[in-house]
Formats: structure tokens, C-alpha cells, sequence
């Protein structure tokens, strides 16, 4: 399985690293920053995911899995 | 002539022959025991599917006698039956079946709870295949990757024909798990198999003989294993082209000795020249009755050719007669082998391990008993990408009767009757229970008839489903199971040989090799403590960051105050996840340029430029973070004598006024450009000098040659395990959990508490509006404490030992350990087994730091 990555082009899956579900970066208040860290869609079908390029440029994507096939599109 | 030896008796081999050809040539009928009953089993599908035939070669078990070359002064032993295979006492088990009902695991040795482990070493023995060779190493099978555009795996006609089209599309890799056409009797498709070699061959195909595939897993990847290699294929496309065998048959009988599938019996005489038998029945609904006929015949045997459904097989020590229901009737027959062609199974085992749909399948797996122009076809079109629909086998053979479905495990018709009734309704489940196709040939004969049996019962589409196959597709060697482990990553640092040749110790240290200790911990620990030291520390995490929100990106992300950190001075530095976790630990120092230089732990480093990168990009600010830890060395020197020692080797000015604790400043020691860093993990007066690594050995020498003057001893991980101990310092991951929030570490001073935000602050406010559960605290102990020993109040296990050591510096035994809170108070005095255990404050040494400041 091939992923573009924006410098290196298409690349083996194997050289990225998983970052978890893109997220926002903060939250106005500590409810719904408990929200964003804990309860996390987990959805089953496309959702947008950051990975590291470990293995090649060392540069964070974002990109779209489905969860369920693990194809990567977008 | 040639020979082996078979449980010590010599065996002759003939050009050409397996192991199991030169035994059976030989008179060989029974090659083992079956795993509960210790029935006898003999040579069944003679194509390396099933688990009859399983022997020790020189030691090694698990090998497949059917498949495997016999050699020259090979030693083959039999893995089951005691004293032998031939003479089993506990045969007595066949007849004592009603004492072993299916799941018997979890209804006879249920009650009373005492005898299961009793049972279970009387099991252990009596049951298994094989005994591994202790004492020998297993050799590790070099690994080979390969990134292809089509993988084919199957040389068949089918296969060949997928790798020969795709060839024109891209690399393509074509894997058979023995030579092509080497097996097949049929000429028809010898003469396809040579004139597709020869297209695909021609069209730039890469072809991979005696290349088993044992697995194939998200990518889609497949390993490869051959003789002395296993080969990781990356694919953007798998064509699995592996054929089918005859389909197994279940009757009463049906594992006797002399019972065989058709595909194995026409390889025995057709290929190796050995005769089944003096009066061999075929039974075939296939198209293949008369190849196979014709194969035993040229053997000279007396060769019955019949269709209809088996009846029923009996005999003692191996087939002596079998009844078949032919269109005329029911038939008796005498006979010494029966061969059979009821059906087609697809080799598909493969195919079930993946949805992906990058992997399909071409041919006999998905279209079992196709022509060969079907096959060719199928091939063709799955190298474009088309999957061939796959069709149920409609001859299915299922026993009304009795008779063993999965061979391996010993599981019959009945028990898988008596499961269902028992209320395992689904084929997922009946696997489970029953242990069926969880043996060694991991269903290749049986797994279809576990979803038959329940779509005959009536289960729900979702309940009679193939059951999912997982790799590998056969028992590897452990040596070849190693060769699929990537490499351990090692890092030396410069200074390794240094330390090598000192006589140190080298231990593992995450990635890295450190030294434990140089002989005598002791004498390090005083060495520091009492005059001079030097480690080596180029293992730490080393980050520059800069650029226009350098500072920006660090007081954001990071719980200490970066704002006042004037240029110059340094400071301890926690590193939170957004949990408010304690993630890493380190130092950040401010440059005077705007720039700072960040350390993190030896196992920390990448995870922290991981993380440092993904701030950056996510909160879209201008910073560079450059990764130094290969390019810099580090040493650090420590103990009252560390300036004095420096002096002789450096003209700087070490003194407080320009050299703060904490801070740091660039000096030139013994010629070699420094980043001196005044820092205090072992409690003495130290300096970290951060230098280019290219010279870590010429910095290492002049400050081990002029310590001299102060008996400078180099100190080891070991050493540094106690100093920092006494000081109370805490080892992340040793001393620490996944969920530890500063508090419950006692490094709430690390967190500035008036910022506006930094990672973790809203879940650090959420916790701390909580009592705390539990946390880490100083101990002092009346005895010797041992790592890891629970700590106990009342007998009531509340805590751990995570650190402990002997310690001249704090005059006693000291440690680390986690308490839990009862009833929202924390104890004070705990016992660790016969050691009463105080909570004390920490540091244990030098509390005030007075020495630190120096």
C-alpha cells in the first residue's frame, strides 16, 4: 500500500507512523477539552488521521483512512 | 545405493524420492499418531496439506515427509506414539473415546479444580508433535525485502498465465513452493505449464522456485519462505494461484492407513514409481478417475475404478476393505488402498487471510476443478485486476455418519453433531469449541466442512461462514520466524570502543549501547561524589530550535516558563501529552540569538521531534527543529573537582558569574568547541559538554588524562542509577506509569502555574481538582530492599518499590515507590516483606543543593 506524502511522493505505508485522529489543538474550556482528547469519533469508515513521514522526511500529513478497508485517499 | 535412516532403520532412496516415498517404498504405513485418540495415520494427501506425515529430519521436527527431498545419511524420526509409531500403548485411548467427548477440556477436569494442572501434565505429554531441540540455536534465516507491482503466488497454469500477462503492466515476482511442474502428472497441462514458463519468462517475469507463501498481511504483503531465506514482498497487486486438492472425505475409516487423496497417490506412483498397493479402489466423481486410475495402474497394481459416495473404510493397522454406494449399489471391496476424487477443495487458506482487495485469486482456488483453458483464463483476467467469481465445489462430501473431519485434532462428525447440539451454532464457534482446523495443516483439509456442517444445520448466512485463516499457512521454524523480525537497531556511541577497552560493562539502553559500569560501582559513586567524574551521555536527546517563534512554539507547547528564561541560563523542562501525562523530561536552554537548545532522554528523542514537529505544523508557526542527537557527543563531568579539572583545559571562565547553575555557556575545552551546560542529575557540581561527535574521543582522552590529578574514575549507568537515586530524581518509565500527572511524581514545581496555555493544562486542571490516588514517594528502609517488592500495610498490598539502593550519600537504604491512598490518607511506614519501609522527603543527599551550586 502506497501513501503520497506532500515531499516524497508515494511512499510504503510501513515508513509513516500513526498520530491519531486530527483533532483540534485546544479547547475554550476543560469540558470540551475532555472531549477532545478522550472521546474520539473512532469512526468506522473514511476519517481524517495525522501520520509521520518517520521513515522518510520526518513531515506530519494529514490524510483520509478508511478505518474499515484501511485504504488511504485525499 | 543411497539411504536414510527412519527411527534407526536404514531405508534406500531412489533418485528423486521424498522422505515419504523412500518410507512407504520401503513398507512404511503408519508415519504417526493422531493427537488424542493415538490413531494410526498414513501418507493422505501427498501434498504437503495435511499433518500425517510430520517427522523430525536431523533433529528438526515438523517437517513434512511428502514434500521434503530425502537425502543421503538423513536421520528421520517418527513424533508420536510411545515406544513408537508402530506400537502405541496409548492406542488404549481409541477405545476409550467416550473419556475424551468434545470440549472435555472444560467438563471433565472442571471439578475438582486441583487436578487440572495434574491432568494437564499427563495431557501434555501424552498429546503434541515433535520434540524441539533444546539446547540448539535456532539460526536465523536472513530476510530479503522486494517491492513488485504484482505478486503471483501459485506457479500453476492459472499462475503462470496471471504473472505472464501482468508482466506487461510492471515488475511482477512469480513465488511456487516447489519446482514448476515438477509435480504434475496430467501431460495436458505439463505440456500448458512449459509453454506459460516460457511467456512468462519472456514477458520479464521474475520466478521464485521452492518459495512457500506462508502468509499474506495488510499492504498487501505476502512472506515468502524458502530454504535458507525468507523474502517480504511489498505488492500493489496478489494473484493467489494455489490450486485445489481433493476434497477430504469423511466416513467412517476415512484416516486409516492406505486412505489416500488423489493428487498424492498419482504423485507416489506416477512420479516416485512406488505402488500403492496390490488392489488399489479410486473412487472419483471428478473428471480425474482415469489419470488417476491410470497413474496407480503403472504400477502394476489391480486398479477398481468407481463412482458414489464412501460408505465406509475398515481395517487394523491399515485399510483392508472399503464399502462405496456406487449407481449400481452399495459395493464392497477388498482392498489395500483406497484413492479418492470426490471432489475439489481450493487451497484458499491464503485467500481467507485478507479482504484486501488488492488479492485475488485465479483459477482451481476460486474455481476448483476448472479446465485448463478456464484456468488460463482465470489467470489472465485476474492479472488485470478481475477476480474470477468463485463457485462452491457442488460434489461436497459430508459423511452421514461417522469419521474424522479435522484430522489434526482428532475431531469427528460426531462430536461436531454433539457441539451443535450442545449449542455452538455457527462455524466460528464450532472451530473454537471443537478445536477443529486449529491444528497443525490449520484447516487446509477441514475448514470447509465447518461451514458446511452449519449451513446443513440450518445456521444464518452470518453463522456458516469459511472461518477466517491467519498466518502462518504452516508451522515455520523458530529460526524462520526470527527472519521476518526486522533487525534491532544498536547505536554506539564515539566513545564505544573507549568504554569497551576500559573493561566496561555494555548493557542495552533502549536503541542504545551504554556502559553499565567499568568494574567496581562503588568506586564510581565515590569518584563523583568525593573528587572527579566523567559519563558519557551522547545518548540524550539533542534538539535545536530555532527561528521567529521559536520561543513562541516552546512556551506554548511546553508547561515550564519560556518567557523568562533569559539567554544563558537553562532549566528543568517537562514535557506533558495532551492528557497532562508526564510524556519526557529534559532541559531547555536559551541562546542568545533567540534560539534555544532542548534535551530530552536517551529514549525519548524521537517521539519529542515527532511531537515538536507536529506543534509546529498544526499551530502553523516558523520553526526550525534540528535533530542533533547523532551529530552531537555529550560527556558530562561531575564532582567537586569538575571546574578544577575543566580549568586545566580550558582558558573560559567557568565561574558562576558566567557559567550559572542552572545555565549554560560555549567554551573550549582541550581544543574541542563546547555547549558547557551546568546542570545537576547526579547532585555534584557537573557540566554537560555538548560537542561535535567527530571529537568525543579527543575531548573523552584530555579530560581522563588531566583528571588524573584527581584519580578520575569514568562512571557507568549503574552508578548513575544511585546518585541520581539519592537525590531523588526520578527515572520516567522505571520510576513512573503511562498516566502519572506531575503531581502524583511530586514535579508539581515544574509546571508554571500562571501561563494561559500549554499542552496538558486543561486536563492538568481537570486532575487537580481531584484527591490523589496515588503517589510516588521517598522511602528509607531498616533492611535491604529489593526492586519491584510490593509494599504492604496491614498485609494489604498498596504500593511498589520502583527504585532502591544502598547509598553511602543519604547513610542507609533508600528508594522510590508508588503508594496508594486508604481512605484518602497516605501511610507513612509500609513493610516490603521483612524491611519496614518510612516515607521520607527526598533528595536524600544534599536536600538544599549547596552542592550543586558550588
Amino acid at each position: 500500500m502506497l501513501v503520497t506524502c506532500p515531499t516524497c511522493g508515494r511512499r510504503p505505508f510501513t515508513e509513516f507512523s500513526f498520530g491519531g485522529e486530527l483533532r483540534d489543538v485546544a479547547s475554550p474550556d476543560t469540558r470540551s477539552d475532555f472531549a477532545r482528547v478522550y472521546l474520539h469519533d473512532n469512526a468506522a469508515g473514511p476519517q481524517q488521521e495525522r501520520w509521520f513521514h518517520l521513515l522518510g522526511c520526518r513531515r506530519w500529513v494529514t490524510l483520509t483512512r478508511h478505518t474499515a478497508t484501511n485504504r488511504v485517499g485525499g | 545405493m543411497p539411504s536414510l535412516r527412519l527411527d534407526g532403520r536404514r531405508i534406500e532412496i531412489h533418485d528423486g524420492d521424498t522422505i515419504a516415498a523412500a518410507a512407504f517404498r520401503a513398507g512404511v504405513r503408519t508415519f504417526s499418531r493422531s493427537l488424542k485418540a493415538h490413531r494410526r495415520r498414513g501418507l493422505y494427501c501427498g501434498t504437503g496439506d495435511c499433518a500425517n506425515c510430520l517427522v523430525t529430519v536431523d533433529g528438526l521436527p515438523g517437517e513434512r515427509a511428502c514434500v521434503t527431498a530425502a537425502a543421503d545419511a538423513m536421520r528421520v524420526e517418527r513424533e508420536t506414539g510411545w515406544p513408537s509409531a508402530d506400537r502405541d500403548v496409548l492406542a488404549i485411548n481409541d477405545r476409550l473415546h467416550r473419556l475424551m467427548p468434545v470440549g472435555f477440556y472444560y467438563k471433565v477436569f472442571a471439578r475438582p479444580r486441583w487436578l487440572w494442572p495434574i491432568a494437564e501434565r499427563v495431557i501434555r505429554r501424552a498429546t503434541g508433535t515433535g520434540t524441539l531441540p533444546l539446547r540448539a540455536t535456532a539460526e536465523r534465516t536472513p530476510t530479503r525485502f522486494v517491492r513488485v507491482r504484482t505478486l503471483v503466488v501459485g506457479g500453476g497454469v492459472a499462475g503462470l498465465a496471471a504473472a505472464a500477462t501482468a508482466a506487461a503492466d510492471g515488475s511482477v515476482l512469480l513465488a511456487d513452493e516447489g519446482s514448476l511442474g515438477a509435480t504434475v502428472t496430467l501431460p495436458a497441462a505439463r505440456a500448458a505449464i512449459a509453454r506459460l514458463t516460457t511467456e512468462a519468462r519472456a514477458a520479464g517475469a521474475e520466478i521464485l522456485e521452492r518459495h512457500a507463501a506462508i502468509g499474506i498481511y495488510e499492504g498487501p504483503s505476502a512472506a515468502l519462505l524458502g530454504a535458507n531465506e525468507l523474502v517480504e514482498v511489498e505488492a500493489e497487486h496478489v494473484v493467489v494461484a494455489t490450486g485445489a486438492l481433493e476434497a477430504h472425505g469423511v466416513f467412517p475409516g476415512n484416516d486409516l492407513p492406505g486412505v489416500w487423496l488423489g493428487r498424492g497417490a498419482a504423485r507416489m506412483a506416477a512420479i516416485h514409481g512406488v505402488s500403492l498397493g496390490d488392489h488399489v479402489v479410486v473412487v472419483a466423481n471428478t473428471d480425474d478417475g482415469d489419470d488417476l486410475a491410470g497413474a496407480v495402474r503403472g504400477t502394476d497394481a489391480d486398479v477398481t475404478l468407481v463412482a458414489g459416495r464412501v460408505l465406509e473404510a475398515r481395517g487394523a493397522r491399515q485399510i483392508t476393505s472399503a464399502t462405496v454406494l456406487t449407481p449400481d449399489g452399495r459395493r464392497a471391496f477388498a482392498c489395500d488402498a483406497l484413492v479418492l476424487s470426490l471432489g475439489w477443495a481450493p487451497r484458499d487458506t491464503l485467500l481467507r487471510m485478507t479482504a484486501e482487495p488488492e488479492v485475488v485469486g485465479a483459477g482451481d482456488v476460486v474455481r476448483p476443478g476448472c479446465s485448463l483453458a478456464e484456468a488460463e483464463a482465470s489467470g489472465r483476467a485476474a492479472a488485470r485486476g478481475d477476480a474470477a467469481e468463485a463457485r462452491d465445489a457442488d460434489t461436497w462430501p459430508i459423511a452421514e455418519d461417522d469419521g474424522y473431519v479435522c484430522v489434526c485434532e482428532d475431531v469427528s462428525m460426531h462430536d461436531l453433531e454433539q457441539a451443535w447440539d450442545e449449542g455452538w451454532t455457527s462455524s466460528e464457534i464450532l472451530k473454537r469449541y471443537t478445536t477443529a482446523t486449529m491444528g497443525p495443516c490449520q484447516g487446509a483439509l477441514c475448514s470447509r466442512h465447518l461451514a458446511d456442517h452449519a449451513r446443513a444445520k440450518g445456521a444464518t448466512p452470518a453463522a456458516r461462514g469459511r472461518t477466517t485463516a491467519r498466518p502462518p499457512v504452516r508451522g515455520p521454524r523458530l529460526g524462520e520466524l526470527t527472519g521476518g523480525v526486522h533487525e534491532q537497531v544498536e547505536r554506539r556511541t564515539a566513545l564505544h570502543d573507549r568504554h569497551v577497552a576500559a573493561g566496561a560493562r555494555i548493557d542495552h539502553s533502549g536503541v542504545w549501547l551504554r556502559p553499565g559500569t567499568y568494574g567496581d560501582v562503588d568506586v564510581e559513586i565515590r569518584a563523583v561524589r568525593e573528587r572527579v567524574s566523567v559519563m558519557d551521555v551522547s545518548s540524550l536527546g539533542k534538539f535545536l530550535v530555532t527561528g521567529r517563534d521559536a520561543r513562541a512554539l516552546l512556551d506554548r507547547v511546553f508547561p515550564l516558563d519560556v518567557g523568562t528564561l533569559a539567554p544563558g541560563r537553562a532549566r528543568y523542562l517537562l514535557a506533558l501529552d495532551e492528557a497532562g501525562y508526564v510524556m519526557d523530561d529534559g532541559l531547555l536552554a536559551a541562546s542568545g540569538d533567540g534560539s534555544f537548545f532542548l534535551t530530552s532522554t536517551s529514549g525519548g528523542a524521537d517521539r519529542m521531534e515527532a511531537w515538536l514537529r507536529n506543534w509546529i505544523d498544526r499551530l502553523n508557526l516558523h520553526v526550525h527543529v534540528i535533530n542533533q542527537t547523532a551529530q552531537l557527543g555529550a560527556i558530562n563531568v561531575a564532582g567537586p573537582h569538575a571546574r578544577d579539572l575543566l580549568a586545566t583545559l580550558t582558558d573560559d571562565d567557568l565561574s558562576r558569574g558566567a557559567l550559572p547553575y542552572p545555565g549554560h555557556a560555549d567554551i573550549t575545552v582541550a581544543g574541542v568547541p563546547c555547549r558547557a551546560i551546568a546542570v545537576g542529575f547526579v547532585g555534584e557540581l557537573s557540566f554537560e559538554l555538548h560537542h561535535p561527535r567527530g571529537r568525543s574521543v579527543e575531548l573523552w582522552d584530555a579530560l581522563v588524562a588531566a583528571g588524573a590529578a584527581w584519580d578520575l574514575r569514568p562512571h557507568g549507568l549503574d552508578a548513575l542509577d544511585v546518585l541520581r537515586l539519592e537525590k531523588g530524581h526520578v527515572y520516567l518509565t522505571q520510576d513512573t506509569m503511562p498516566d502519572d500527572h506531575p503531581a502524583k511524581l511530586g514535579l508539581g514545581w515544574a509546571i508554571a502555574k500562571d501561563k494561559d496555555e500549554f499542552v496538558g493544562k486543561r486536563a492538568l486542571e481537570r486532575m487537580n481538582a481531584l484527591p490523589l490516588e496515588r503517589r510516588l514517594v521517598g522511602l528509607r528502609f531498616d533492611g535491604a530492599p529489593e526492586r519491584g517488592h510490593p509494599l504492604t500495610v496491614e498485609d494489604a498490598i498498596i504500593g511498589r518499590i520502583t527504585s532502591c539502593a544502598i547509598s553511602r550519600a543519604a547513610g542507609g537504604a533508600v528508594g522510590l515507590g508508588w503508594l496508594r491512598a486508604i481512605d484518602g490518607v497516605f501511610p507513612n511506614v509500609l513493610r516490603a516483606g521483612d524491611v519496614v519501609a518510612t516515607v521520607s522527603p527526598t533528595p536524600f543527599y544534599d536536600p538544599d543543593g549547596v552542592r550543586l551550586r558550588a
